[in-house]
């Protein structure tokens, strides 16, 4: 069973979300962000954005490839 | 000429000349905000900038786009006749762009510095952030300035650096910024980092309209782009250093301080950007911000990123191809004009008087070795004096009768490349094209060509009055 207390990220389905911000407007809105890959999404947004079934495929990604990304620019060694 | 001291006048400017729209009804922040930014694009280029005031759970947000995005918005940044055409624009620009430097005006006190805040700072409540396009990894800030010095020569100025680099907002203080190798402020971390230490930098959002744009230029590392705003407005430019000692815009709306962590890259992406394609996503560095200032009631400034033409296109317009034009001025003062308005100067399009065969093909080569040929320029197609480069009719028909694929072409290969180009074989490599389209001339003796038409007698006139017997009738 879902717990509905864990926020699952759309993108990297790492389950380390966190809320980021709620609408000043009580009820509106809540940001929420992805303590793993970044990701940020509102509860507003289209489904696509906020639903991890509905998250488009093409920019999935996987927590275990964050460290493969390519650094830019490279880290300076302390002189 | 005209300096604005702040957004708010440039925006009253904007709304006295029927260029800025303000949205009454409510909106979401996401869809709503950057489909009407990119739906403006599309309409055309005399689009007025676009305001949002009633944003969907929100009590007091604006949030103001497009502010840079058409022909007449740009000629008003420059203090220019709304109607100014493209080609004077071009040579507005680069007269004063000559006339660097200007001087810095150095006061106390800002409106900025009216609400400080220190403690528990949480971008996503501070501010009105959204996200442009679907891909985007989150919510970016892609119009701010963002100032830095260089820790091996502190005291500076002209090394101190203005840039607008994209910012993504991704912890309550946390920011991923992008700083490819050949941005300054990529030198300015490297010699921080060689020190071990943190980079401090300020961010300044909604700024008036020129610093914006000289922020977008690619200027030498010894230029300050404050001092080029202060040319380009024909007075010294009002700023006010932060307690590290960093120079911010007297009229910035959000002013952000914090530092660039040392040896620190995160994830950082996806975006929607320039070329019209997503970048990957990239371990970049990261920023800690340790302090937010804003005036009462701030304006958010943004710009909507898509498939060319956007407002990022003007923002990247003459501030590209003026300094390609003073650079190849200088070897080639044959050059009257250049063009480099298309997807940031991937395509060059130069007029030149011509003095001998083969002249046009070293002009092209020209451009392929100045600092934004390095990088950027991908095609380039060199057209005669009476042709202007930007006019796309008339480079066309040059392109159509003056060049003989068979000898006016020229590839060559390997060539640096900007990584954001998705046609880069490996990224950050290309082949180069030259198109010589110029009338072929001695020694070079191909083609057959007669006296080239010009236009009737007194044609010039009859346009003149035709114009106004056209509006007459619209009327």
């Amino acid at each position: 069973m879902t717990n509905p207390s864990v926020i699952i990220c759309p993108r990297c389905r790492s389950n380390i979300a966190s809320i980021r911000a709620t609408s000043p407007i009580s009820g509106v809105w809540t940001v929420f962000g992805c303590n793993t890959c970044f990701y940020t999404w509102r509860s507003t947004e289209p489904e696509e954005n906020r639903d991890p079934e509905k998250y488009l495929q093409v920019f999935r990604l996987n927590p275990a490839d964050l460290a493969n990304l390519p650094i830019v620019p490279t880290i300076q060694a302390k002189r | 000429m005209r300096a604005y001291q702040d957004l708010r006048e440039f925006l009253s400017v904007l709304e006295t000349e029927q260029q800025l729209l303000h949205v009454t009804e409510q909106v979401n922040f996401e869809p709503d905000l950057a489909a009407a930014a990119c739906a403006l694009t599309k309409i055309g280029e005399t689009v007025p900038a676009i305001q949002f005031n009633k944003i969907a759970g929100c009590t007091d947000a604006q949030v103001v786009m497009n502010v840079h995005g058409s022909w007449p918005n740009h000629a008003l940044v420059l203090g220019m006749d709304k109607k100014a055409p493209l080609r004077e624009q071009f040579f507005e620009f680069v007269r004063r762009f000559q006339r660097y430097p200007g001087e810095l005006e150095r006061v106390a006190s800002a409106p900025w510095q009216e609400v400080v805040v220190q403690k528990d700072i949480n971008l996503f409540e501070l501010m009105p952030l959204f996200r442009l396009n679907r891909g985007d990894g989150g919510f970016y800030i892609d119009k701010a300035c963002t100032i830095a010095r260089d820790p091996d020569d502190w005291d500076n100025d002209d090394v101190e650096n203005v840039g607008i680099y994209r910012l993504q907002v991704k912890g309550p203080n946390r920011l991923g910024i992008q700083t490819v190798p050949q941005h300054d402020i990529a030198i300015q971390l490297a010699h921080a980092e060689r020190r071990g230490e943190d980079l401090p930098v300020a961010i300044a959002v909604g700024n008036e309209p020129i610093v914006t744009l000289m922020g977008a230029t690619p200027l030498l590392y010894n230029q300050l782009e404050y001092k080029m705003a202060a040319a380009m407005q024909g007075k010294p430019y009002r700023v006010v250093k932060t307690a590290k000692g960093l120079d911010v815009p007297w009229g910035s709306e959000y002013v952000l301080e914090g530092r660039v962590l040392a040896g620190q890259r995160e994830m950082e992406g996806p975006f929607g950007e320039f070329p019209g394609y997503y970048s990957g996503g990239h371990r970049y560095p990261v920023i800690e911000i340790d302090r937010l200032s804003h005036r009462k009631n701030p304006i958010f400034e943004s710009v909507y990123v898509g498939r060319p033409w956007t407002e990022l296109d003007f923002l990247q317009a003459m501030t590209t191809s003026a300094p390609v034009f003073v650079q190849l001025n200088k070897m080639f003062p044959e050059v009257v004009a250049v063009n480099a308005l298309y997807t940031h100067g991937l395509v060059v399009i130069v007029s030149t008087k011509t003095r001998y065969g083969g002249f046009a093909k070293s002009v092209g080569m020209g451009v392929l070795t100045t600092p934004h040929g390095l990088g950027y320029a991908k095609f380039v197609i060199v057209v005669d004096a009476d042709v202007d480069p930007f006019n796309l009719d008339q480079v066309m028909w040059a392109m159509s009768v003056r060049a003989n694929p068979g000898g006016d072409v020229l590839i060559l290969p390997n060539l640096a490349e900007n990584l954001l180009d998705p046609a880069g074989q490996p990224n950050g490599m290309a082949h180069k094209m030259i198109i010589d389209a110029t009338t072929p001339i001695a020694p070079d003796r191909r083609g057959d060509y007669g006296e080239v038409l010009d236009t009737p007698e007194q044609t010039e006139q009859w346009q003149q009055k035709l114009t106004t017997m056209i509006a007459e009738l619209r009327k």
